[in-house]
């Protein structure tokens, strides 16, 4: 077996073990802490004999390792079950949020990398100058600002005082309805800029850090003088350098994908966005758990999973860290 | 000592150490300035309740739909904020350090264990963990200080372990082994000081992230409802709609938030230079 193959599969292996892990913390706290869950279910009306149907239904009369394992093997097989409150399976009221959630992240992951490359392939080129300095500062600042509090500002700002784009949602009432119809409305584009602005805000001080610090790696590379002493002119010099930086750049979005939904959350609440975050969110009040436990499962594999291909990118590109 | 005063010579460590420790003097003494209680009405002289009004005397930073007085929640808010930071902070740096220690010191399987264990910790995500755990048991201060503990150790855990095992096999303990020394007295005595300053480090990490991470649960509607903090004020805020209205209700939290996140992130900054010298080149 090569080593990216075993490498590959240990790492399959430890993400197995986590999301289990996960999946028996997520089962002690939803079965055993609070009591019945059918006693959520309940209202005054139904008979003792209606409540023994539904919980031999459930499979709630079974002793708690079967349960256990069918737990388990529902949630590795995606079988999430019904919700207790939307007449949808949660597998569906899960798709569509995600669908929604990607709607916003897709956007600003590309805005972000394409735009913190160039800035940081700039800022690393000049290095010492006035502009890198501001550039490294403001992206320090940024980074280490709670995104939450910038959105409420930038609500406060443009939505309700200036009044120039719409506070929330994902669209306005009457809209397109089908998913590509709604993506490509300007209504969308609309609702999407400020979001997607805190985001960016962000998320792009990831990418310019990193392309500056691995472009000032590479001024100093020998293939640089071989391309000045060709007579190249500056900016495509530049251009062949920031190439290069690019390397450490592709394992970090995968990792960056894994922040985005996490910081999500929040975002999703000050917009209004319907997305999987928000969900969650509403679920927890609603004390809708099918829906719950669905939301958290899939977004701690999503992240376990781009987790794993950062770190099998990053062995496969860069064959020194093997 | 020494290392504090690296700090301070750096302006933005400077301005950042100032922050912190007004911060600091706000939490221990706010609660016996603040001219109210933290959901205390405030009512105006003809006893009708004084709601939803801009800063006026009584009221230095105005009052919410409610009537109570945003200064004295600030005041009071500042207190929780930083406990969480300071409990948090601690909590995980130990649990991290002695993991660390141990599992770099010792090696084998003490190692395989508490380092897969940290692999798992790492996997999980914060935000929906939490909200998960809070909203199926009574939410509290002390929980959400737990929470953060158990979703943080996870990083000094593993920086310290690389440290160990490069001293480990440095000379010095060689010496220490030879001499005659136990693992309890090489670890206390030769190891442990030399990891302190990773230590500190990532406390002060702890600080920031468990202050953000507590206002950021508390804003969503999962913090002690009995706590003033930040984050909940933020929450009553948005719930009431008060980014239309009431300017003066948003800003403070949300600026002290982001004021003494910013300040710990400056100190940590003008110490990671300290650490690592390489930083200064770049």
């Amino acid at each position: 077996m090569s080593r990216l193959a075993h490498a590959f599969s240990r790492r399959l292996l430890l993400l197995a073990l986590t999301m289990w892990c996960i999946l028996t913390i997520l089962f002690a706290l939803f079965r055993l802490l609070p009591g019945d869950p059918a006693a959520i279910f309940v209202d005054n009306n139904m008979s003792i004999e209606m409540i023994e149907h539904q919980k031999q239904l459930w499979g709630l009369n079974d002793p708690w390792w079967v349960q256990y394992i069918r737990y388990i093997a529902n949630m590795a097989l995606f079988r999430f079950g019904d919700s207790f409150f939307q007449n949808q399976t949660v597998a569906a009221i899960l798709l569509e949020k995600i669908t929604n959630t990607c709607a916003m992240i897709f956007p600003a992951l590309v805005i972000s990398v394409v735009l913190g490359t160039i800035i940081g392939a700039f800022a690393g080129w000049r290095r010492g100058g006035r502009l890198e300095q501001a550039t490294v500062t403001t992206a320090l600042i940024l980074h280490s600002a709670p995104s939450f509090f910038v959105g409420i500002l930038v609500l406060m700002v443009f939505s309700y005082q200036l009044r120039w784009l719409p506070p929330g949602g994902m669209t306005s009432p009457g809209g397109p309805e089908g998913f590509w119809d709604l993506i490509t409305s300007a209504d969308y584009l609309r609702h999407l800029i400020l979001p997607c602005m805190v985001l960016v805000s962000r998320e792009i001080t990831g990418p310019v850090l990193l392309v500056r610090s691995s472009m000032l790696e590479i001024k100093g590379a020998d293939f640089i003088d071989i391309l000045r002493a060709k007579g190249l002119p500056e900016w495509r010099i530049l251009v062949h350098a920031t190439r290069n930086a690019l390397l450490p750049l592709v394992t970090y979005i995968a990792v960056m994908t894994g922040l985005l939904l996490q910081g999500q959350v929040l975002l999703e609440i000050i917009f209004a966005w319907p997305g999987l975050g928000r969900e969650l969110v509403t679920a927890l009040a609603d004390l809708d758990y099918q829906v719950a436990q669905g939301a958290v499962y899939v977004m701690a594999l999503t992240i376990l999973l781009l987790n794993l291909v950062a770190d099998m990118l990053y062995g496969f590109i860069d064959p020194r860290s093997r | 000592m020494r290392g504090f005063r690296v700090i301070l010579d750096y302006p933005s460590g400077t301005a950042g150490a100032i922050v912190v420790v007004v911060f600091s003097l706000l939490a221990v003494f706010g609660p016996a300035i603040a001219p109210h209680g933290p959901f205390e009405v405030v009512y105006n002289t003809d006893h009708s309740v004084l709601r939803l009004s801009p800063p006026v005397a009584n009221a230095l930073f105005g009052t919410t739909n409610q009537g109570m007085d945003v200064f004295s929640q600030l005041l009071w808010g500042t207190r929780s904020a930083l406990l969480v930071g300071l409990l948090s902070a601690v909590g995980s740096v130990v649990l991290g350090t002695a993991v660390g220690l141990a599992s770099g010191y010792f090696g084998g399987w003490t190692d395989e264990v508490l380092m897969r264990l940290t692999d798992v910790a790492f996997g999980i995500p914060f935000l929906p963990f939490a909200m998960v755990v809070i909203s199926l048991s009574k939410p509290s201060l002390g929980l959400v200080i737990l929470l953060v503990v158990v979703f943080l150790w996870r990083i000094p855990a593993r920086v310290i372990r690389a440290q160990v095992l490069s001293l480990r096999s440095r000379p010095f303990i060689w010496a220490a082994r030879a001499a005659g020394a136990s693992h309890a007295r090489i670890l206390a005595r030769h190891i442990a000081p030399n990891v302190l300053p990773l230590s500190f480090l990532y406390a002060a990490i702890g600080v920031q992230t468990g202050v953000m991470l507590e206002a950021a649960l508390s804003f969503l509607g999962f913090g002690d409802p009995n706590a003033m903090s930040w984050g909940a004020m933020l929450n009553a805020a948005f719930q009431a709609g008060a980014m239309r209205s009431a300017w003066w209700w948003v800003l403070p939290p949300g600026v002290a938030l982001s004021l003494f996140v910013t300040a710990i992130f400056m100190i940590t900054r003008a110490y990671e230079e300290l650490l690592n010298p390489r930083l200064r080149a770049i």
